[in-house]
């Protein structure tokens, strides 16, 4: 008998009918991947908006900390606004340096070391507020693919099943099944790669940014180690 | 936070918007088509099947033959010579002479003309048509198909013919020497001939009982003396116009090459291609049913060849004969029902991957 090539049983293949036709394990992983995509690109756009005005912040900050106005007068423009990075650090360094002058520093060193301590939580703060969030998207980076996998696996076990109560293996039968569950490991993929890829750069970022606070914070002690060491002398 | 969630929900919103519009179902594989070709089979049936008509008149839509004519019942005036009176011509020597008639019955006009003419013929042409065979049996030594034959009545004036023929002819052949290789072979053909057509009806007769037996020896006997020629037949009357057509209408016997292809697309319809097998060649099926007059499947379909073995094969098989009783009436023309009563189908899915 000669054999005629059949077309496909004409079925809806949008991605849209591909969600729709799927199970509910299947729908459910789509829509935690999508929200998931949606919250990782939020993070992605957020940090992206953070960093650069923490950039712009810290030019600014560096540029009228090295201009040679007085430490003072940009201690009292500064401790009455809200800061952030640099201007943070300085604002606490200075506020610890005040409180020790106004009730009169006995130690030189026990005043060093507190404002040494000061800066380096404001540092460890601002860190923090750079770096939030990363992991998320570090997480996502790595499980989303996993997640869309298993949403594959059930998806084509459920087709299989359903193969096996048709007992028909016609290429047709199983080919949507299979399309649909697919479809759940691109999603994961959508999310994952975004997620990665955002991450490795936001994290470098966050990186060079929290350097350059440190070298700040590390200069401002040397400073001011000199100015209680000019007043130590003085004193005496 | 705010402004990236509020941007990332836009942005995927608006992919998903474009994913539901631009990407919709993928365009269907194009899927060559095995009977795309513009080749026109033409069935040998529209030869074959052949209505009554004439090969010259022009088509019409009911088929009819040649209209019969009456034969003239006044004969022609046959004019031979100078005679002013009509006479027939002279009989032609053709006509077949039978010596007993000839003897009796008057000449058929005064002329006495033809009558020596005529006699002497036929004589000799008895003569000369049945000693040629004849020479080569009687040549041989063996006397057995002489005896079994002579019983015979019917047979015994041809021999009685054949011992006149043999008398006369054997000096002639005889002394041939070259002949010789000849008799075993001519008796081998002669002799085994008359011994069937006798054979076969001693037998029977020899079963029947009696009464019947007389009766079947008296129409034998009634059927050898019958001397009378078979003759063409008569024509078929007919008073239409002629139409196109062959001389006799042949029904086809076999289906015509488009109704075997609805045959074939109603099996496929329903037939489910095993898919995934990875040695499609050995899938062949051939799938034997009978069916009634209304197209109906009778009784199970027989898988005469392939669907052993493998559970690959036993899988083709079956969905070769669900393909078969799923389609069951199957719409094809009655009058050709002896074609199609019983059917047999080969599955090949082979050429479907």
């Amino acid at each position: 008998m000669e054999s005629l090539t059949l077309a496909a049983p004409g079925g809806e293949l949008s991605i849209w009918a591909l969600f729709w036709q799927a199970g509910w394990v299947v729908k459910l992983v789509m829509i935690g991947l999508l929200a998931a995509s949606i919250w990782s690109w939020a993070i992605i756009i957020d940090k992206l908006i953070a960093y650069a005005r923490m950039r712009a912040a810290l030019n600014r900050f560096e540029q009228i900390f090295w201009s040679g106005q007085s430490l003072e007068e940009l201690y009292r423009t500064l401790s009455d606004r809200k800061t952030t990075g640099m201007g943070s650090i300085f604002v606490a360094a200075m506020r610890e340096w005040k409180k020790s002058f106004e009730k009169g520093a006995r130690s030189p060193i026990g005043l060093q070391t507190r404002i040494d301590k000061a800066m380096d939580l404001a540092l460890t703060r601002e860190m923090e507020r750079l770096e939030g969030r990363l992991g998320f998207l570090a997480s996502i980076g790595s499980s989303a693919p996993f997640i869309g996998l298993f949403g594959t696996v059930v998806g084509i076990m459920t087709s299989f099943q359903a193969i096996a109560g048709s007992k028909s293996t016609n290429l047709a039968v199983v080919a949507p099944g299979i399309a649909e569950a697919l479809l759940a490991t691109a999603i994961g993929l959508l999310a994952a790669i975004p997620a990665v890829i955002a991450y490795n750069k936001l994290s470098s970022d966050a990186g060079k940014l929290g350097l350059r606070m440190e070298g700040f914070a590390d200069e401002f002690s040397a400073i001011l180690s000199r100015q209680i060491d000019e007043k130590v002398a003085g004193k005496a | 936070m705010k402004t990236g969630l509020i941007a990332s929900a836009t942005l995927h919103a608006a992919l998903i918007g474009f994913g539901l519009f631009s990407l919709s179902a993928p365009r269907a594989y194009e899927v060559a088509d095995i009977e795309a070709l513009p080749v026109d089979i033409v069935p040998v049936e529209s030869i074959t099947q052949i209505q009554e008509g004439d090969k010259k008149a022009p088509a019409a839509e009911k088929p009819a033959p040649t209209p019969t004519k009456r034969p003239d019942p006044v004969e022609n005036a046959a004019k031979v010579g100078d005679n002013d009176v009509d006479l027939k011509p002279p009989p032609t020597p053709e006509a077949k002479p039978k010596p007993v008639e000839t003897a009796s019955t008057p000449p058929p006009s005064e002329k006495p003309a033809p009558k020596p003419a005529e006699r002497p013929e036929p004589e000799p042409q008895e003569a000369k048509a049945e000693p040629v065979p004849v020479p080569a049996t009687e040549v041989t030594p063996e006397p057995q198909p002489k005896q079994e034959v002579e019983p015979d009545p019917a047979a015994e004036t041809i021999v009685a013919e054949d011992a006149e023929a043999e008398s006369v002819k054997l000096p002639k052949t005889a002394p041939v020497p070259q002949a010789r290789p000849q008799p075993p072979k001519a008796q081998t053909a002669k002799a085994p001939e008359r011994k069937k057509a006798e054979e076969p009806a001693r037998k029977q007769a020899a079963a029947r009982p009696e009464s019947e037996k007389k009766d079947d020896l008296l129409d034998d006997v009634a059927a050898l003396l019958n001397k009378q020629k078979a003759s063409g037949g008569g024509a078929k009357r007919s008073t239409e116009e002629a139409a196109l057509g062959g001389e006799r209408t042949t029904s086809g016997e076999k289906l015509s090459q488009s109704e075997m292809d609805a045959l074939r697309g109603q099996i496929q319809r329903c037939w489910n291609v095993p898919a995934g097998a990875l040695d499609a060649e050995n899938l062949k099926v051939s799938v034997q049913f009978k069916l009634d007059p209304s197209g109906a499947v009778q009784g199970a379909p027989q898988i005469i060849a392939g669907g052993s073995g493998s559970t690959v094969e036993r899988a083709a098989a079956e969905s070769a004969r669900r393909a078969i009783l799923q389609c069951a009436p199957y719409n094809l023309p009655t009058e050709k029902y002896d074609a199609w009563a019983d059917v047999i189908v080969h599955f090949d899915p082979s050429d479907m991957f």
